[in-house]
């Protein structure tokens, strides 16, 4: 696929949707034209959605991209939504925290969850920390594995939640976003926003809280592990080699099944809380001259069930023109009902992925599905060829066309999507 | 409080025919000394006293309870149980007991685990912030509920009698399995007389209530003294002490639930919370039952003057005669809940199935429903929307499990030549030939009758698991049946347009009643065909449930096929949910 010597010129009356191939992450910049722009001024106005990548999914593009960003949008973001707090999602926040730092920046837009004048919330983070830094504990020594990958993703993303929450500068301002926040005035003309998530039902609380063995809890009071509770005094302890503890004692490998089975638990709750985090993720339903855009962050099953039980999504869905697929295209982040609700050959799709470090990331039969309902207007950032990038493993789907689908381009770092308004 | 246990002679442990108590701490990596019950000192004294810091009264409470259990369960299926993990193994008897690990590791935790082939209890501190009724940072010991060791050791006698029920069939499935261990936890309640009085003397004989009014009738100005609170009702909480450390400020679960409606069956998924449902719907049926039995004596009462509203006039009497009535109806309905086991489908369990299968077992045993018992299963089923498929009204005659006759078969089929004494009397090795020879015979007419069996004849029959049914009903006549289970099996992809995508097992199967002459009464099935409608409708209700599973699994989207169908139900993990 060769690349086009021009780009398509950005005209008043074209949406761009801008999807870098940043590794295992997001980073979206969306631009929507301005009407009244004279000479000299700027013709669009820039809404980024997240700028992060996996420890583990790095392919060294981060500076380039953001450079991009800077001269694309002459160092002017009007929106910042940072989606949920995982690295691959705002670690770029903190690595690029200089370059960000000459931005103007309007508001930052974040979920309800990282407010920490919210009680809930703050109590949710507390906890939230304290695990992710006891499991990280754990599994530091222990070998890679699918588990210790979420964690990674989990961990050292302090000072870009930091950083987004202080508004990224002197100039922003951020802003708390809650499940049915209904924004009909944003800091882009014409822009209006619905906010499908993250909700805030006592339903959804509960899933957000991980289902912590005592165990884990007390490793992560201060960081520091110490011994478990000892039940009972010393004179009940039983001296294995006692005559009387000879039909009791297991045989070693017996005991250490024992250990292994009923210590499962830090790989549980590792998944658990990676799940809890992508459902924190702020769901962006964007209007702008009759085009819908749904931005879902990393929502997953969770999240999602909130607003197609209590918004109208047999409304929205039918109208949505472009949708970011969530969570990199795994298996439980885009629900059946929403790819069915969608209007087949209505909209376009865009998902941010790479089959490291999960293999079983992006899920062929969701890609499939999601093929077949845009009629093959879906693109994968992973069709980018980079030196020593991870490329889409051989028997995933949709495979890379000779031609792109129509109102794509592809540029050095990106794809485009153009949409006319 | 006095707990009566089969009597059989123990090891230290304890350790017995069914059941080990291994006392080995995980978390701190040591064992704990082994109470010897038989040892005199301990004997003369009916046991260890109550004392949560003595090791050995644990092992000997979570021994007892777990052995009135498995005594609850052998009495109302009249036969020996024999757990699954040991259901084919040659080993020897002492292999195949269950071993209980009372403080197996320090989490909030309990569960019944078929790899471990035991149960484990955890231990944890009690919430800071909330602990209820506990010291805050107290340690709680899981293995000193009854509740929770009723429960799991529930699991392992379900599992011993269907172990494919924790195949994740269907959103059912394991809330069945759930519901079915909270009904003995709870149904055990009405079995402890001391305390079954208690609540009947404060709550005026409305044992059905949710709480219980205060022993003292309240100041003017709020409750100034505990005496004046009013209580929740233990009788129908599940796990208070667990509920409480939790910070829940309530039992783990209630029997009364919520309000009936028949909408909740169609979005409540998560096990627990389904499975109450069907708990409540036998406790509807149980208390309603135990209202119309009890109408008689309350009516004498209120013609005597008694006054019924205030607990302190209950007539000592009376409130004797009410507890007799409760717990026998309490007996009375674990046992019809028990017996339904033997009437269930071998696989893929619906709460219809499970209610046409206690309307049948009960009518077997009990031709003529004189206390209205199976009436008011109907009607509490109804009421929550629990409709049992192909069956055309909620009559008794329409919820029985089809005969052959309705079957519109010619003529019943039969199975003759089964032999059943080697079980009682013979050596092993006589045992052993028997079970084959039957195998062979149940094997044989179910090929030769798989159409009216509903298998199919393109797969494999496996026949699981038969044995004999002797039950005396209320008037002394003995029943015998001969129970069998039929498994068939097809590889089906995971998605219907992913040829060759990944693939999950789908079973099905068919649980045969035969009478004492060998002839067919009940054929109960779950069909596996490609062109049975029923097959094609369990099938897609079964990928709909895996869509769930999947879609709920926090590791999902990082492991490559997750075998949702094939992989049972990990008790571990529905339990973390409390």
């Amino acid at each position: 696929m060769p690349i086009p010597k021009k780009s398509k010129e950005l005209d008043a009356k074209t949406i761009r949707v801008r999807m870098y191939r940043i590794g295992f992450g997001d980073c979206f910049l969306v631009s929507f034209p301005l009407s009244q722009s004279k000479k000299g001024d700027d013709t669009h106005a820039h809404v980024l959605i997240d700028c992060g990548v996996h420890p583990s999914g790095r392919i060294g593009t981060m500076e380039a991209v953001v450079d991009n960003i800077a001269e694309v949008t002459d160092r002017k973001l009007s929106i910042v939504i940072a989606s949920h707090a995982h690295a691959d999602h705002i670690s770029g926040f903190d690595t690029c925290a200089a370059k960000f730092a000459q931005f103007d920046v309007g508001e930052v837009w974040l979920p309800w969850t990282w407010n920490l004048k919210d009680k809930e919330a703050a109590k949710l983070q507390k906890k939230h920390t304290a695990l992710a830094a006891a499991l990280s504990q754990h599994l530091a020594a222990a070998p890679t594995s699918k588990a210790k990958s979420a964690i990674e993703n989990l961990t050292g993303n302090a000072h870009a939640v930091a950083l987004l929450n202080d508004g990224l500068g002197m100039s922003g301002k951020a802003k708390y976003l809650t499940a049915g926040d209904d924004l009909e005035k944003t800091p882009i003309p014409n822009l209006s926003a619905r906010i499908l998530g993250p909700p805030r039902s006592v339903e959804f609380l509960g899933k957000m809280d991980p289902p912590a063995s005592q165990h884990y809890l007390r490793l992560a009071e201060g960081g520091v592990t110490e011994p478990p509770i000892q039940p009972f005094q010393k004179r009940w302890l039983a001296n294995r080699e006692a005559e009387e503890m000879a039909a009791i004692v297991l045989k070693s490998e017996e005991e250490k099944e024992l250990e292994t089975t009923l210590g499962s638990s830090v790989e549980d709750l590792a998944f658990s809380l990676d799940n809890a985090k992508n459902n924190e993720s702020v769901v962006a339903l964007f209007a702008f001259r009759g085009q819908y855009l749904l931005f879902p962050g990393d929502a997953q099953y969770g999240n999602w069930t909130w607003w197609l039980d209590h918004e109208s999504p047999e409304e929205i869905l039918p109208r949505v023109t472009f949708f970011k697929v969530s969570h990199h295209g795994s298996v439980n982040a885009t629900p059946k009902r929403v790819v069915e609700g969608m209007s087949a050959g209505k909209f376009a799709a865009m998902v941010s992925t790479q089959s490291s470090p999960w293999s079983s990331i992006p899920r062929v039969p969701l890609m499939e599905a999601l093929d077949e309902k845009t009629k093959q207007r879906i693109v994968r950032s992973d069709w980018l060829e980079i030196d020593g990038a991870p490329k889409p493993s051989p028997e995933t789907a949709p495979a890379k066309p000779q031609k792109l689908p129509k109102g794509f381009q592809q540029g050095r770092l990106w794809f485009d999507y153009l949409i006319p308004c | 409080m006095m707990c009566q246990v089969p009597y059989e002679n123990l090891r230290p442990g304890p350790a017995g025919k069914y059941l080990a108590v291994i006392d080995y701490d995980t978390s701190n990596k040591v064992y704990y000394w082994p109470v010897d019950l038989d040892h005199p000192a301990i004997l003369l004294g009916s046991g260890l006293d109550p004392s949560e810091s003595d090791p050995q009264f644990h092992q000997q409470m979570v021994y007892a309870i777990a052995s009135q259990t498995i005594d609850r369960f052998e009495q109302a299926l009249g036969r020996k149980i024999r757990w699954s993990f040991n259901r084919w193994s040659s080993r020897d008897e002492a292999d195949g007991v269950l071993r209980i690990y009372p403080h197996a590791m320090q989490e909030a935790n309990a569960y019944y685990s078929r790899e471990l082939r035991a149960l484990v209890f955890g231990y944890f501190p009690a919430s800071e912030m909330d602990p209820g009724d506990n010291l805050p940072g107290q340690t709680v010991f899981t293995c000193l509920s009854h509740d929770i060791i009723a429960h799991e050791t529930t699991h392992a006698l379900v599992d011993s009698q269907r172990d494919f029920f924790t195949e994740p069939t269907s959103a059912d499935a394991p809330a069945f399995h759930e519901a079915f261990a909270d009904l003995v936890a709870l149904f055990q309640h009405f079995s402890f007389k001391e305390a079954l009085l208690e609540m009947i003397k404060r709550t005026g004989g409305k044992i059905y209530r949710s709480s219980v009014e205060a022993e003292a009738a309240q100041s003017p100005d709020g409750p100034a003294i505990s005496a004046e609170l009013t209580t929740d009702n233990p009788m129908v909480g599940l796990a208070k002490q667990f509920g409480d450390a939790m910070g829940m400020r309530k039992a783990l679960r209630s029997a009364l639930g919520t309000p009936p409606n028949s909408r909740d069956l169609d979005h409540v998924t998560e096990p627990h919370v389904r499975g109450s449902i069907l708990v409540a719907a036998v406790f509807d049926a149980f208390f309603s039952a135990y209202v119309r039995r009890t109408s008689d004596l309350m009516r004498i009462a209120r013609s005597a003057r008694l006054a019924l509203d205030t607990a302190d006039d209950l007539h000592p009497d009376l409130a004797n005669r009410l507890a007799g009535i409760a717990a026998a109806t309490a007996e009375h309905f674990l046992n019809i809940c028990i017996r339904a086991l033997d009437y269930c489908p071998p696989v893929d369990i619906l709460f219809g199935d499970f209610l046409r299968a206690m309307i049948t077992a009960d009518s077997d045993l009990i031709p003529d429903d004189e206390h209205g018992y199976r009436a008011a299963l109907i009607e509490a089923f109804r009421r929550r929307g629990i409709v049992p498929e192909w069956v055309t009204s909620y009559s008794e005659e329409s919820l029985l499990w089809n005969s052959p006759e309705q079957d519109g078969l010619d003529s019943v089929p039969l199975c003759t030549g089964l032999q059943f004494e080697a079980f009682q009397s013979g050596t092993r090795k006589d045992r052993r030939e028997q079970m084959q020879k039957n195998a062979v015979l149940l094997h044989e007419f179910a090929t030769r009758h798989a159409d009216a069996l509903r298998l199919s004849s393109s797969e494999k029959i496996h026949a699981r698991t038969f044995h004999e049914v002797h039950r005396v009903g209320p008037d002394g006549q003995l029943t015998f049946n001969v129970v069998a289970e039929f498994m068939q099996q097809r590889e089906i992809p995971r998605f219907p347009h992913l040829r060759h995508g990944p693939k999950f097992t789908f079973r099905g199967g068919t649980t045969v009643i035969l009478g004492p002459d060998g002839g067919l009464r009940y054929a109960v099935r779950k069909p596996v065909a490609a062109d049975s409608e029923s097959a094609v409708k369990r099938l897609a209700r079964q990928r709909e449930y895996h869509d769930y599973l999947e879609a709920n699994l926090s590791f999902a989207p990082y492991v490559e096929d997750i075998q949702t169908g094939s992989q049972g139900m990990n008790f571990n993990m529905v339990h973390r949910g409390y």
